[in-house]
Formats: structure tokens, C-alpha cells, sequence
């Protein structure tokens, strides 16, 4: 964490402050859109967007930084002869009304870009970005992000953090980013004072009593590491999973992927990179039809698993977010919740 | 749907599907819903999470069909044994609503002589089912003050399929459990917007909103709205159209999103019929096989180029928003509808937005009548029947008393389906959904390479015992043949389907499993009896 004095945003001052930064670069935040739903949206009039910061978007950042489908290169042909190209650098961008879990996802995506060699398209995106996140006053229904230690609030990792205050926000600077921000656009902030600090504190011990869900992630992930999933609970789960992959989609940490080649005509066409899911039987399934996974039981527990257990051996830390978006969008009742719930209480100390 | 507006008096799901997590006991009964109604496939594992008792009745073991407390694995056809067998049961045990009888329904004297007469020992042997389950499932389902039954294609894609709705009908009534909330008959529709294309009477002997075509009153109001003379004669079915044959007396078509040379029964007649025809145009947003034999193809516009409203399985009438201008030269539906309709001299084919052709639908369709745009937007959509603009639109069909008047008990007997297995094709074949992947002939599905990557091919299901004794295996292609013609296969051994019985999925062209199919209607509906015909399956020639 960057030891840069935190700073307080009146919140008259806040879309004047977009208002600047919207000037060099594109400005994404939550946009609730006339059919009910919040996603992230570009923002092209600052003063006539609504923006959506109480209800959860629906969609995380990973539409952004990782698109469902991108160019990873354009080829043409010419005599044989095979010429590449690169896709479009990216725009920068900056990312306002995150929240922490979707931050924390952003952290991770990092790392699985960064190795084993540096992902050039995310990384150029992402270096590309500042984000601006929006601390959790009012944990939203299926949030747990408490219980994977990535909210309500940060301690790092986000370009800057605001805290909503009530009249004003907390503003804090994580990265080198952010802290340009508050030295570039000094004037619109104030100084922090005891009494904000103490709200800020309040506000922050209320919230985190205030989720409607206590999901063990600790104690799952601390099973997972010394025993096998019960064939019961796999059996019990698979049989309600529809291999649908919203899961995947919707999850924030979730970065499978492949690529195709698209021919446009003889002579040109495009590499392309879109979005997949380890909860599909024809991720893992091989020509001639035999797939290692049996779909009704390992596929599905495949994505918890990675979240869970591999990912916790590796990090210390369940690449889970506790975002509640897969609970939010699962058909069959089987996401993560579900999973850590029926594997806990199998387990009960 | 005949068969439930003869009983009932409307044709739709008589519940919401909100209303399915409500039940205590949830009879489905030929539908996969999980896999074909994802969505209330949800709503239905909450009600059994809730506690609720699950019955499946399903010739395949289903995704659902393992959740369920008991699953009735029934000979395909054999529907109005197994629920006549239950009534008797529920009649045996006392266990019928005596009040709502006497209070809601008539002619229920007739089928009570005509249960008592049945043998149950009989029916069990005909169905396949134990009598033991079928006991069982008969006093859950009686039981229960709040017993909901779910159908869909399994049930009405059967020579009787009339008469089977007409049995689930009887089955409801017997036990109070319909006109109330969580109680209730439920057909589940397949296409987003099956139900409204009924409602608008793309059916052909009702006129919009169910009325009556031979009603000259009616007549007369839409012959003053549309300027033109309403012809009191039905139209043709679809089956009676495809099937015309060359010496029919249709010379040309216009088929929208329809790709009948794949979906219908008996596929060789009905290639002969369209390329028979001295014109036919075609309407579809992909260039399907249908519309490789047209003499002219509209480009149409697909769900996100376009507004206008779908109406779903619960009636419910919801507002589309266009998401992306019209790509192309594709136009929306109704556009292609009014600008052909004003070249051939149409009047009244000049609406300018969606909202008028929804106001001279609120005008002529008294169960929409007040479903205007600007409602249907501040409501989430609404349920029909919504009389005008101060009505809240209808949670549950039927209450107080039947649209019908009185629910009509109908006396239904079993009867054998139109083809039997024999020694040359000793199999019955029934056909359906293959995956969650793949939507009816795939025409846009197997546009999305993933979906095509999860589901590649049709396959044929088959049990192991019979694999076996045909010395077949898994994986392999098979030569499946009935009278009618010969498709190639590959084969998967499972254990969703019964020995004798083998399944297999329509979506691909490439296994045009409707070439075997029977071209027998159901006798009221002209549904095709696509769920059962018999056939013979061989290693294939090449292989």
C-alpha cells in the first residue's frame, strides 16, 4: 500500500472530477439501463448518465479485460507467406464504481496473465486502466466477500478506493495511479479528518454485519486440502448442474479460454480468443470422442476445486471473490455456496 | 391444446410458473424439463429442495427423472393407461375431491362407471409400470391440496394426444387440485413464443384470442378493422399442408422461421410437397434447408434487431427491446409481413411502430385487451387474460369457475399407438430434445461454435442389453430403418432408455430422424405422433 495521505471527495465535486478524467480517457461505471439491469457501461455524457452504484452490475470488469471474444492477431496470406499483425492497442481507461470483490478479481487475473510469460493483450489493457473502487456500505443479496477475505472494504491493490461517507467519499490511493489523480486534481478534495476516519471505521464494522450469508470458504478450503469431495455430495450437485457455463461466464476469477482461427477470405483473417468454461464436457473431450472428465461428476467440481483448493495451496488464498454472481445466475441451485455449505456441514468440526 | 380446451375451456398453463416452488407435489410428465424449460426445470428442484414430492412419468430416465421420488418408466404411448390406473387408485382409496366435483365439473358419473370397470392389473401390464408405483404415486399426488402437473411434447405428440390431455385433465379435476394457486395443469410451451403465436391464432380454425371463426359477430368486427372478408372455413394443419404432396391442391407457401423439411413427420413426402409447389418463399434469419428450396428468401431479423412482444408458457406478455440496428438487408417480421401485404393489395398493412399493431390487437383480442405498450413496460409484462387497461392481467387461470363454465370429465380409453413393433422393426423409436445445446433443427445453434463443439452430433440411444444382443457397440455407426426410410446413426449405450426402446434427437440434417417417423395425426389436433414408430436397428453397411 502506497503511504499517501487519504484525501475527502465532497461529492458535489464528483462528477466534475469525472468530468476531467472522462477528458483522456474512456470512463466505464455501473449504468442502470432501461431494461432493470446495472452493468458496466461506457459513459459518454457524464451529466446525463445514470449511474448505479447501490445495485450489484451483473457483469464484473472481465468483459473488459479480458473480452468474451477478442483479436489476439490478424494474418493475411500472401504467396504462402503468412504476415501478422497486432489488434488495436487499447484505449486507457478508467473504471469507477468497482467493487472490492471485482477488484480482488482483477488482482488475480494478474497473476495467471504474468505466468508463465506475460499475457500482451491483457497486460496491455490493464496497464491501460486505473480503477477506482466503491467500498461495500450495503452488502448486496449472495454476497460473501467477507468470508473470502475481499471486502467490504480493501487495503490495496486498487488505484483509488472510496468510501461512501454520506456527503462525501474517503478517497485512499493504492497505486502510483491514483495518488496522480489526488496530486493532479488536488483541488476538488479536503483533507481527512479524525471524525471521518472514526466514520469511515463505523461504517465499516456495520457492513460487515451486515451480510445475509456466512459461507465457511475458510474451513472448505482447509477440508479440501486433506480430503476428497464426497462421492455423495458430487452425485447430489452434478445431477442439478446443466453444464451451462454461466458460472464460468459470470465469475469473475474464472479465465479459461480458447482460441480459433477465423478465415475472413483466402488472403486474411483473425486469431481469436474467446471465453470458455472447465464446466464444459467438450473442454476436455479428445478427438474421436473419449473425455478424461466424466461430466456429471468431475467437470463440475473441477471449477470449485480450482477455486478452493489448488488455487489456496498455491496463494493461501481461495481465488473465489465472494462476488455472489454465480449464485445469483445458476438455473440448478449448484454454485459455490451450495458447494461449501453441503461440504461443511458433511465435514462439521 | 385441444384437448385441454375441451376440458378446461383455454388451452395455457392454468398456473404461473413462480407458482411451481409453491407446490407440494410436482406430477411432470413427458417433458425433459431440465434440459428443454431450464428455467422452470429451476423452479421445479426448488419446490423438491422445499420439500415437495417430485413424480416423473418418462419412458427415458431423465436428468429429472433421477430426482424424482418415484419415476413411473412407462411403454411410450401408454399415457391413458397409466393415468386412468392412478384415477382408479385415487377413486379405490377415496380419495377424490367429492366437493369440487359437485361444485366445478360435469359428466363425472361416465368416467367413474368407466374407471370401475377397468381391470388395474390390465393397465399395469400395458404400461410396463408396477402396480406398486403406480398405487404410490397415485395417493401423493391425490393427497395433496396443492399438486401441480407439468406436460409438454411427450404427451401430445401421439395419435391421442388429445385424449392424453384430456386424462391429465380428468386427473386434476378428480382431485380439486386446478383453479387455485399451486394447483394446476401446466403445459409447458417449446418456443419462446409458441403461446402467442396461438394467442395471435396462427392456428387454423380460431381467429385472435381463441374466438370462434364460425362466430358471425366476431367475424364481422374483423372484417370491419381489416377491411376484408374473414372466410368462416378453417384453414389446413401443418401436417395437411407439408404433406399436400405434388397433386395437392396448394400451389404456393410463405413458411417463417419454420424448417419443415427437417421438423416434420415423414420427410420425403414433405420434400416432394415444397419442390412441387410452383412457389414458395421463405422467411428465417439463417439460410435453412427449407429455405435452400425457395424461390425467394426474406432476410429476417433476429431477437436483438427487433422490438414487438413474446408471449411465454405462463401467458405472460413481455416487451422486447432492440438492442442492435438490422445488420444487412434483414428486415423485422413484421415489416417483410406488411411490405408483402401491400404489394399484394392489402389494406390496413401501414403501422409505423410496434405499439399501433399492439393497439389493433388490444382492439380485437378481448384477452389482450389491455395490453398496450406503455403497460407492458411499467408491469414486467402481463398475464392474459387482461380485459383492458385497469386489469391487472391473471396469476391463474379458472377462478371461480372454468373458462369453459364446468370442467368436463371425458371418458378416455387406451388405445395402442398408430405403428407396433414387429419382427422386421422390433425397436420403438421415440424422438425429442437431444441436449440442452441444441434448439429444434439447430438452425441457430449450430451457428455458435461452442454450442456445436458441447453437442457435435446426433447420437442414438440404446440400452446396453440391446447393444449387446446386436452385437453393437458404443460409438459405432448404426443403420436405423423404418418403413418409411433409413437414417445413419451413432450409437450411445445408456441407461436412460428402456430395452426395446431407442431415443434420438432431430436437431441435425444430417440425421434426418423424421424420415422414419409416422406421418399418423392425432385425429382432433393434427399433432404427429412423432414420439413413437418403429424401427430396426443394424450395423451400418459402409462402416
Amino acid at each position: 500500500m502506497l503511504d499517501y495521505p487519504e484525501r475527502v471527495l465532497p461529492k458535489d465535486n464528483l462528477i466534475p472530477l469525472l468530468r476531467k478524467l472522462a477528458k483522456d480517457a474512456r470512463l466505464i461505471a455501473p449504468v442502470r439501463k432501461s431494461c432493470g439491469d446495472t452493468l458496466f457501461t461506457e459513459i459518454v455524457d457524464v451529466d446525463n448518465a445514470v449511474f448505479d452504484l447501490k445495485n450489484k452490475p451483473q457483469t464484473s470488469l472481465k468483459p473488459f479485460l479480458l473480452p468474451q471474444q477478442e483479436i489476439l492477431a490478424k494474418y493475411r496470406v500472401q504467396d504462402g507467406e503468412y504476415t501478422f499483425s497486432p489488434p488495436d492497442a487499447a484505449r486507457p481507461t478508467i473504471y469507477f464504481g468497482v467493487r472490492s470483490c471485482d477488484l480482488t478479481a482483477v488482482l488475480y487475473m494478474d497473476l495467471i496473465f504474468s505466468k508463465p510469460s506475460r499475457d500482451a493483450t491483457y497486460f496491455d489493457r490493464r496497464n491501460n486502466s486505473l480503477i477506482i473502487t466503491l467500498g461495500c456500505n450495503d452488502p448486496l443479496d449472495n454476497c460473501f466477500c467477507e468470508s473470502t477475505g475481499s471486502g467490504p472494504y480493501l487495503e490495496f491493490g486498487f488505484g483509488l478506493q472510496c468510501i461512501d461517507l454520506g456527503e462525501s467519499y474517503f478517497v485512499s490511493a493504492g497505486r502510483r495511479k491514483g495518488v496522480d489523480v489526488l496530486e493532479k486534481w488536488g483541488y476538488f478534495f479536503r483533507p481527512v479528518t479524525e471524525d471521518d476516519e472514526q466514520r469511515r471505521y463505523q461504517l465499516f464494522l456495520e457492513a460487515r454485519g451486515r451480510f445475509t450469508r456466512n459461507v465457511q470458504v475458510d474451513h472448505a478450503c482447509r477440508i479440501l486440502q486433506e480430503n476428497p469431495v464426497p462421492e455423495s455430495l458430487l452425485e447430489k450437485l452434478s445431477s442439478r448442474c446443466y453444464d451451462c457455463g454461466g458460472c464460468a461466464y459470470v465469475c469473475p476469477t474464472c479465465t479459461c479460454f480458447s482460441v480459433d482461427d477465423m478465415e475472413l477470405s483466402k488472403t486474411n483473417g483473425l486469431r481469436i480468443r474467446s471465453w470458455d468454461a472447465c464446466t464444459s464436457s467438450g473442454f476436455t473431450r479428445m478427438a474421436g470422442g473419449h473425455n478424461p472428465v466424466d461430466r456429471r461428476r468431475q467437470a463440475l467440481s473441477r471449477r470449485f476445486l480450482h477455486k478452493l483448493k489448488h488455487d489456496f495451496a498455491l496463494h493461501s488464498k481461495p481465488s473465489c471473490t465472494g462476488c455472489g454472481r454465480c449464485v445469483d445466475i445458476c438455473f440448478g441451485g449448484v454454485d459455490i455456496t451450495t458447494f461449501i455449505d453441503l461440504l461443511t456441514a458433511s465435514e462439521s468440526v | 391444446m385441444v384437448g385441454l380446451a375441451t376440458s378446461f375451456g383455454s388451452g395455457a398453463m392454468t398456473n404461473s410458473i413462480g407458482e411451481l416452488e409453491g407446490a407440494d407435489v410436482l406430477l411432470v410428465t413427458g417433458s425433459n424439463t431440465t434440459e428443454t424449460h431450464p428455467q422452470i426445470g429451476r423452479n421445479i428442484l426448488n419446490a423438491v429442495d422445499h420439500g415437495a414430492k417430485l413424480l416423473v412419468i418418462d419412458p427415458r430416465k431423465t436428468d429429472l427423472a433421477r430426482q424424482a421420488d418415484i419415476h413411473l418408466a412407462l411403454r411410450p404411448g401408454t399415457d391413458i393407461a397409466l393415468i386412468n390406473a392412478m384415477m382408479r387408485v385415487i377413486l379405490d382409496e377415496d380419495l377424490a375431491d367429492q366437493l369440487f366435483i359437485s361444485m366445478r365439473t360435469e359428466d363425472f358419473i361416465e368416467l367413474r362407471d368407466y374407471l370401475f370397470r377397468l381391470d388395474l392389473d390390465e393397465l399395469a401390464r400395458i404400461t410396463g409400470v408396477s402396480l406398486r408405483d403406480i398405487h404410490e404415486a397415485a395417493c401423493i399426488y391425490a393427497r395433496s391440496c396443492k399438486s401441480v402437473i407439468c406436460y409438454c411434447l411427450g404427451i401430445t405428440q401421439h395419435t391421442c394426444g388429445t385424449d392424453n390431455v384430456q386424462a391429465i385433465a380428468n386427473l386434476a379435476m378428480l382431485t380439486g387440485n386446478v383453479e387455485k394457486e399451486h394447483g394446476g395443469v401446466d403445459p409447458l410451451r417449446g418456443q419462446n413464443n409458441v403461446q402467442g403465436a396461438c394467442d395471435m391464432a396462427a392456428l387454423p380454425a380460431v381467429l385472435p384470442g381463441y374466438q370462434d371463426l364460425t362466430d358471425t359477430d366476431v367475424r364481422k368486427r374483423f372484417e370491419q378493422v381489416w377491411g376484408a372478408d374473414v372466410p368462416p372455413v378453417p384453414g389446413k394443419s401443418l401436417t395437411e399442408m407439408t404433406h399436400s404432396g405434388p397433386d395437392g391442391d396448394i400451389r404456393a407457401m410463405f413458411i417463417m422461421g419454420e424448417n419443415p423439411v427437417i421438423s416434420d413427420p415423414h420427410l420425403n413426402r414433405v420434400e416432394a410437397t415444397l419442390k412441387q409447389l410452383d412457389f414458395l418463399a421463405v422467411s428465417d434469419i439463417f439460410l435453412t434447408e427449407t429455405a435452400r428450396l425457395a424461390d425467394v428468401v426474406f432476410p429476417a431479423a433476429s431477437f436483438a434487431e427487433k422490438g414487438g412482444t413474446i408471449t411465454n408458457s405462463e401467458r405472460r406478455v413481455q416487451l422486447c427491446h432492440r438492442a442492435i440496428p438490422p445488420i444487412g438487408n434483414c428486415r423485422p417480421d413484421s415489416e417483410i409481413i406488411m411490405e408483402l401485404g401491400r404489394r399484394l393489395g392489402c389494406p390496413g398493412m401501414d403501422f409505423d411502430s410496434d405499439a399501433e399493431i399492439m393497439e389493433e390487437i388490444c382492439l380485437l383480442t378481448p384477452i389482450y385487451g389491455g395490453m398496450y405498450y406503455d403497460r407492458l413496460a411499467e408491469n414486467w409484462g402481463l398475464q392474459w387474460p387482461c380485459w383492458n387497461r385497469d386489469h391487472p392481467g391473471t396469476v391463474f387461470l379458472h377462478k371461480y369457475y372454468f373458462a369453459r363454465g364446468k370442467g368436463r370429465f371425458t371418458v378416455v380409453a387406451h388405445q395402442e399407438p398408430s405403428e407396433q413393433p414387429e419382427e422386421k422393426y422390433p425397436f420403438t423409436l421415440v424422438t425429442g430434445r437431444g441436449s440442452y445445446h441444441h434448439y429444434h433443427t439447430a438452425t441457430m445453434t449450430r451457428n455458435s461454435r461452442r454450442l456445436v463443439r458441447e453437442c457435435p452430433e446426433a447420437l442414438l440411444e440404446i440400452s446396453r442389453k440391446d447393444c449387446k444382443d446386436l452385437e453393437l457397440h458404443s460409438g459405432e455407426m448404426v443403420e436405423v430403418s423404418s418403413r418409411r426410410g433409413t437414417v445413419l446413426v451413432r450409437l450411445e449405450v445408456t441407461d436412460r432408455v428402456k430395452p426395446g426402446t431407442v431415443f434420438t434427437s432431430f436437431h441435425f440434417w444430417e440425421v434426418p430422424v423424421n424420415k422414419l417417423t409416422v406421418d399418423a395425426l392425432d385425429p382432433r389436433s393434427k399433432c404427429p405422433e412423432f414420439k413413437v414408430c418403429s424401427v430396426n436397428v443394424r450395423k451400418a453397411a459402409h462402416a
